[in-house]
């Protein structure tokens, strides 16, 4: 699982609504693995506005993947920032481990690169 | 603007022109045409563009088009091509000295090589002086008699149009063999044909730097033809098995995962996850260029969602079984209860409304009984409007191929406004089934 596609998830477990606690999930003994792939920054920069940028910091920092602690003032612009960027949310793959709630503790696991997101059925 | 020939493959009549107007948006190309002039029994259609490179470039990507001809004329006998061609005759002196060949082909009929051989003299006329070259020629001129639809023979004597002009380009048929289902790694029973696959990502717009979603992905069908064409794709189904490989047809090739190193499209295809789309992970607010997707509409597989049918019992889950709570044990599954395609579709539109941003597209399949659908049956919804609807007969029972658009956004809009009556699709299973009994009965 990329990085980019864990920003864009949260937990929904029923009832678990505090939006400061049920995203962004946090990563537990994961295993982390860099694959390179030739950077598309037209792709990047179309992806910035759709990226939760705090998130994804606490995230990376979590990882201790260094990252800008914040977005330079012409992002499309910066070929560095947006190698970094691709680096972390492209290049980046979780391929073993979990992502726990720190609302409700729900864990979900990542098996072979994938998440399992089911509800359980007092979850839904 | 100048006119072009589309030499359409004669296959899927209704998805012809919609695909037409995708590929203009697509290649930034614009076109007009008469729709009127439009007829699915012929293979030719004729448009303005331009010019001839804006014609090739609109075609490139073309799944149900053969090829693009600058159109010079057409007559019902070759007297009458002739004499119209005769009209402008300073549109030869261009090709006057640049090698050249002619092609001859019969839609209906194939021509003899002693035929085409006539024919191509007839066109002496014209005095082309350079060498013929059949490959690669600085022109390729293109001769079709039609003579009508091979399955609907006329008495094959006469043509019914007799078509020339210059072969600019061609489409991309050649994928089709390339996304052929029998040549891939990995597959399950509800794979979808490789030429249909490619027309959804056309009609999807799906091209580099778009994010492409299938929220019941299945075996990973549109992200390959999606991410074929660039675009960047993820998708998510209830039931991992499939994405994993550990269910379908074949086993042990690491399911999606080994199509895509099969294809070279690791980069991007981004991820598949396991969830239900009823109740989803995806945060707040517009994320994605298109969503396409073939729900599951239960003849082959039934659609599922989380739930029980006897009511959900939350202490089930928690119960706990040799010291551990049910749900933390790794053999878990939560149970799931039959997901009713009127539903599907609901929630579907519902959920592209949301996520989609605005101009993106949500491409669909819509199963309808034939002879019981109504256009009225179509859901609709205030932010989406129907770009085509493109019929896929099947006998007792069509799938159609929806294309919508995201028209605004959202901002707390109610959600789909279906139509009141009973669709064609309502309770389509046990009408599926009980056609099928009764045809069986008959029989």
């Amino acid at each position: 699982m990329r990085l980019l596609t864990h920003n864009m998830l949260k937990c929904h477990v029923k009832n678990c609504t505090d939006p400061d606690k049920q995203y962004p999930l946090r990563f537990k003994d994961v295993q982390i693995e860099q694959i390179e792939y030739e950077p598309n920054e037209e792709f990047l920069v179309r992806m910035l506005p759709r990226i939760d940028w705090s998130a994804l910091v606490k995230t990376a920092k979590d990882l201790n993947i260094g990252i800008p602690g914040s977005m330079p003032e012409d992002p499309a612009s910066d070929q560095d920032f947006l190698q970094k960027l691709h680096t972390i949310i492209m290049e980046t793959h979780i391929t073993e481990g979990s992502m726990v709630c720190d609302g409700c503790s729900h864990e979900y696991k990542i098996t072979k690169g994938i998440a399992n997101m089911l509800l359980a059925e007092h979850e839904i | 603007m100048p006119l072009f020939l589309v030499y359409f493959a004669h296959f899927h009549q209704e998805f012809r022109l919609p695909e037409l107007d995708s590929l203009s948006i697509l290649e930034n190309v614009p076109i007009t045409y008469d729709a009127s002039s439009y007829s699915p029994e012929s293979p030719f259609f004729l448009i303005e563009v331009e010019s001839a490179a804006q014609a090739a470039k609109l075609v490139r990507r073309g799944i149900l088009i053969r090829f693009i001809i600058e159109y010079w004329g057409s007559g019902k006998t070759y007297d009458e091509l002739f004499a119209l061609l005769k009209q402008t005759p300073d549109r030869w002196s261009d090709f006057m000295a640049c090698s050249f060949k002619f092609t001859v082909d019969g839609f209906g009929r194939s021509l003899s090589q002693k035929e085409k051989v006539s024919v191509i003299e007839s066109f002496s006329f014209m005095g082309f002086q350079g060498p013929i070259k059949m490959k690669n020629p600085d022109a390729e001129f293109f001769v079709c008699e039609e003579y009508g639809e091979p399955d609907n023979p006329l008495p094959a004597e006469t043509p019914k149009m007799i078509w020339f002009g210059r072969l600019l380009g061609q489409g991309s048929r050649d994928l089709i063999d390339k996304f052929d289902v029998k040549k891939r790694k990995y597959l399950g029973n509800t794979t979808m044909d490789a030429e249909l696959s490619l027309v959804m990502a056309n009609q999807a717009l799906a091209r580099d730097s778009a994010l492409v979603y299938d929220p019941f992905v299945g075996t990973g069908s549109f992200l390959l033809t999606c991410s074929h064409f660039g675009a960047y794709s993820m998708g998510s189904d209830i039931d991992g098995r499939q994405i994993r490989g550990t269910a379908g047809f074949r086993l042990g090739v690491n399911g999606i995962s080994a199509n895509l190193a099969q294809y070279g499209l690791a980069d991007r295809v981004l991820d598949t996850v396991v969830f239900d789309i009823c109740r989803n992970p995806w945060r707040d607010g517009p994320m994605f260029d298109a969503i396409v997707t073939d729900p599951p509409y239960g003849v082959r597989a039934g659609a599922k969602r989380l739930g029980r049918k006897s009511g959900v019992d939350p202490e089930r889950s928690l119960r706990v079984v040799d010291g551990v709570e049910n749900h933390r044990r790794s053999d878990y599954l939560p149970p799931t209860e039959p997901y009713e395609m009127s539903d599907v579709i609901s929630d579907l539109l519902s959920f592209a409304a949301e996520k989609l941003v605005v101009g993106g597209r949500l491409v669909y399949w819509l199963p309808t009984v034939a002879g019981e659908y109504d256009p009225k049956d179509l859901p609709v919804h205030p932010v989406l409007r129907v770009v085509a609807n493109s019929e896929q007969p099947f006998g007792g029972w069509s799938r159609r191929l929806v294309t919508m658009e995201k028209i605004a956004s959202l901002e707390g809009r109610a959600t789909a406004e279906l139509p009141e009556h009973a669709p064609a699709h309502k309770n389509f299973r046990d009408r599926y089934f009980s056609k099928f009994e009764a045809l069986s009965l008959n029989s």
